[in-house]
């Protein structure tokens, strides 16, 4: 297997991956806000701005991967 | 109000600085797009980015410029639109600095506004959003960053500066454990310029090139009867690229807005 296959088939996977563990922490995220704000809807306007911090902050880790992603695709053709 | 107006019009010819500095390198990444295809050859695909960043810049502090100058006690639509875009960015900001609103909300939001007109650029029909260039994303960071270190320096003093990176130590277990925090907070002040580059060019990049993959297809749909027009398969995919856009330039602020917050002295913060 050279390595041009290699790539081909490790950065869409990796990229999946880390899309499945972002998946998975941002739905913990948001439901637990979610459920937050329906307890106490006063406060729904700093629960959203933790929410949206603690949102980015996750999703990053799948945009390491969609930009180590988009760096190592040229290699692949 | 007003006065804010004046100050961010000169913050915006700050931003000119950046868009020259970096952005020389340019290039981006190559969409599909139909209309611009002849900007994809030399010069103009270059400095597309800092084209781009450059008329952003030129547009907003022009429109603030000449709303500031026909300033009225009962304001005109475009004086009224501008105010309201700035009292909301004031009262976002200020529900988390508190009374420092005032001192940071020119770099804050003009940050938010430039962030955003740029990623929206990318929508335009041969158009491309300046945040998809590394370089734009990264001399934004790196303003950020300087600032935010800044802002410690000058809020807290030198040895107060040392002392919150050495996470405060007031008794003999923070001392013992100043040689695993020194290094851990420096670190971390130089892997948040990082995230902040990396998640606004992953993120509009994935978004543009999600765009341009639907025109593409759209395009390819039709190419067996020969049309010159495709379908408009790429019309969800540009609310959704509004949408993200949005919330990036939003993301990218309150990062910035806490990093600021993090190094201001903190009575009641944590």
């Amino acid at each position: 297997m050279d390595y041009q296959s290699m790539l081909a088939w490790a950065l869409p996977m990796g990229v999946g991956l880390a899309a499945v563990g972002s998946g998975l922490g941002l739905g913990r995220a948001v439901g637990s806000a979610m459920e937050a704000i329906g307890r106490q809807p006063e406060a729904a306007g700093k629960i959203q701005t933790a929410m949206i911090i603690g949102a980015a902050l996750i999703e990053a880790l799948t945009i390491y991967a969609l930009v180590v992603f988009f760096i190592l695709s040229g290699k692949i053709g | 109000m007003k006065k804010i107006v004046n100050i961010l019009a000169s913050t915006f010819l700050v931003t000119l600085l950046p868009s020259i500095l970096f952005a020389s390198e340019g290039g981006g990444t190559h969409l599909p797009d139909v209309i611009g295809t002849f900007f994809h050859h030399g010069l103009m695909n270059t400095f597309k980015p800092a084209i781009f960043a450059f008329s952003l810049s030129i547009l907003f502090s022009f429109i603030a410029m000449k709303v500031y100058k026909n300033r009225q006690m009962i304001p005109g639509p475009l004086q009224n639109l501008l105010e309201m875009l700035i009292e909301w960015m004031y009262n976002f900001i200020e529900s988390i600095l508190g009374k420092d609103t005032k001192q940071f909300i020119p770099f804050l939001g003009t940050l938010f506004f430039y962030i955003l007109g740029m990623n929206l650029m990318g929508l335009i029909p041969g158009g491309a959003a300046p945040t998809t260039s590394l370089s734009i994303t990264a001399s934004l960071a790196v303003l950020v960053f300087l600032y935010s270190q800044y802002t410690g320096i000058a809020r807290l003093g030198i040895g107060g500066y040392i002392d919150h990176l050495m996470g405060e130590p007031r008794d003999v277990i923070g001392w013992c454990l100043v040689p695993l925090m020194l290094p851990m907070h420096i670190i971390g002040e130089f892997a948040k310029p990082f995230s902040l580059a990396l998640r606004l060019f992953g993120n509009i990049t994935g978004e543009d090139i999600l765009v341009g993959a639907f025109v593409g297809l759209g395009i390819s749909a039709l190419a067996f009867i020969g049309s010159p027009v495709g379908l408009p398969l790429n019309v969800p995919f540009i609310l959704l690229g509004m949408l993200l856009s949005t919330i990036q330039a939003l993301v990218f602020t309150l990062l910035s807005t806490i990093y600021i917050l993090m190094m201001l002295p903190h009575e009641e913060a944590h």
